[in-house]
């Protein structure tokens, strides 16, 4: 469980203050898939720094299971970045294996978990290829896969698929649900597209402009498993899409 | 064409295809290097054979040699004896590679630590720029007088030159490591160490490796210094002993040699870049 308990975020700098999270209050289940939308600047990427550790919040708590966060890094959290964070001079093999070497695993151990990852995400066929030789959506899929390797159970996505083209993204939407089918982790995604908020979450948080707080919290009503293709041509999809909208598009709106 | 049927002999061929211009680029790249240097040297010999030019120009062998005269003393140089350039050659060059080894290990260790460390990094920026911009050459008499006559002196005068080099260069790519990076690596339970020899050291090897070229041509043109001031034995000695018979011969086949000898090392470093460093955008195959 992760609780945001009235958490404000104040940036400090010489050119003055930037009140970037106004007063955010959020509980998190374990398993629960949960996206975080809202205007540029409304402290999305700073919310999912905070849950990590890597910022202290200004005011409020941070809590990962009861335990307050307070600028530490909480144990078994994996966070995407939105920049590539593979190490060029490794192959995809040795990128995944990073966090097991980093844990001390034995070799016969982390040659068994890396093959079921890289099966996990298609990466079988590019296991030792170099991160240059792979594209955009392949990149994305070893950082995904460098990430569960340590097996997290809580997982912070920031805007991961923001740089890929429509049909990649789809893709890597069905691969993600299915990994999230398979392992169960607590996500938290940060994102400003929204049919990629309702395809993936259990669960769409809108924040409003800064200093944010939760406009709308809204539970999305689809059944897993879920087809990513099919998806958007639903009643329901279009049903949440709209109800959501109707509060975002305002945000988009008022600080465009 | 159908793919079926087409697809084995086409990728032959998109091979050879690619070979054969790599082949041709390579080609035009050498004719044009043997151009230049063709029309240099040609201009060189040529121009001291005419008397006008020798006598109303700066082309006037006694001043700056002739190309087959200079050729001519490296070939006697090369032959064993008396006068055999080997000795003096391998002292620089056993001078310079010690002078690159001590003043890439120090660089790049300083240059690691003081990017890790901001405060001690901010201390001594003032320092070390202060100090890479003294003329080494000033320096020379006063470390040859603390290190002596031989290999000391060479090794220390060149170290001070490659040092702020490779410094600057591991420093700046240490320091330029994204804030992602170390936080992925982070959640990935890494801790500091291991985030040092895996994610740091790699990264900043990277810049090092991009000064060795530079480092290794100011690594000799160190110890030729240190040579010249003194020293009774080396590549420098050569040319200050040339300097004082009015032998320009002499000097310019040993400023020939030295060079010979830059662009050898330089090109083995290279070669090893290349295979160390194959994954840098710079070295891609495509």
């Amino acid at each position: 469980m992760i609780s945001l308990d009235h958490v404000g975020k104040v940036y400090q700098s010489r050119t003055g203050e930037t009140w970037a999270v106004g007063d955010i209050s959020l509980d998190i289940e374990d398993g629960q898939f949960v996206t975080i939308v809202g205007p540029s600047g409304c402290g999305k990427s700073t919310i999912l720094n905070l849950v990590a550790g890597f910022l202290p919040p200004t005011s409020g708590h941070v809590r990962v299971d009861g335990k307050e966060v307070a600028g530490e890094l909480p144990d078994s959290l994996g966070y995407i970045f939105q920049k590539d964070t593979l190490l060029p001079w490794y192959s995809v093999r040795r990128n995944v294996e990073l966090g097991l070497r980093f844990h001390g695993m034995s070799m016969a151990e982390m040659q068994r978990r890396v093959d079921d990852l890289l099966a996990l995400a298609h990466l079988t066929g590019s296991a030792d290829a170099y991160p240059h030789q792979l594209s955009g959506g392949m990149r994305r899929r070893v950082a995904l896969c460098m990430s569960l390797a340590v097996e997290p159970r809580i997982l912070l996505l920031d805007e991961p698929f923001g740089a890929l083209d429509t049909h990649t993204k789809t893709h890597l939407h069905r691969e993600l649900l299915e990994i999230w089918r398979a392992l169960k982790q607590t996500v938290i995604m940060v994102t400003h597209d929204l049919d990629e908020a309702i395809t993936l979450s259990d669960r769409v948080v809108v924040l409003s402009g800064p200093p944010s707080c939760v406009l709308l919290d809204e539970a999305i009503a689809i059944p897993h498993p879920r087809d990513v293709f099919e998806l958007r041509q639903t009643d329901a999809f279009t049903r949440h899409f709209t109800s959501i909208w109707s509060v975002l598009g305002q945000q988009f709106k008022a600080t465009a | 064409m159908t793919a079926s049927a087409g697809s084995a002999p086409d990728r032959e061929a998109y091979l050879r295809a690619v070979r054969a211009q790599a082949r041709r680029h390579r080609l035009k790249v050498t004719l044009w290097q043997a151009a230049i240097f063709i029309v240099f040297i040609g201009t060189w010999e040529t121009l001291t054979r005419i008397p006008w030019f020798v006598a109303n120009t700066i082309f006037d062998p006694f001043f700056i040699s002739q190309p087959s005269r200079i050729a001519l003393r490296i070939w006697l140089w090369l032959q064993p004896g008396k006068n055999s350039l080997w000795p003096h050659l391998a002292l620089t060059l056993e001078a310079t590679a010690l002078g690159l080894l001590v003043g890439v290990g120090s660089g790049f260790v300083v240059g690691l630590v003081l990017s890790q460390n901001k405060t001690l990094s901010e201390v001594l920026s003032p320092f070390i720029v202060g100090l890479n911009s003294m003329p080494r050459i000033a320096f020379v008499p006063l470390i040859t007088m603390l290190f002596g006559l031989g290999l000391g002196s060479k090794v220390v005068t060149s170290w001070f030159v490659v040092f702020f080099l490779v410094f600057f260069n591991t420093y700046k790519g240490s320091v330029g490591i994204e804030r992602e990076m170390l936080d992925f690596c982070r959640t990935l339970g890494g801790n500091s160490r291991q985030i040092l020899w895996r994610v740091r050291i790699p990264t900043a090897a990277a810049w090092t490796f991009a000064s060795l070229p530079n480092a290794i041509s100011f690594a000799l043109i160190g110890v030729v210094l240190a040579e010249f001031v003194g020293s009774a034995t080396g590549m420098g000695y050569l040319m200050i002993t040339s300097l004082a018979t009015l032998n320009a011969t002499d000097m310019f086949a040993a400023i020939t040699v030295l060079s010979i000898v830059g662009v050898g090392l330089v090109y083995l470093v290279r070669f090893v870049e290349r295979r160390v460093l194959h994954w840098l955008p710079e070295f891609r195959e495509n």
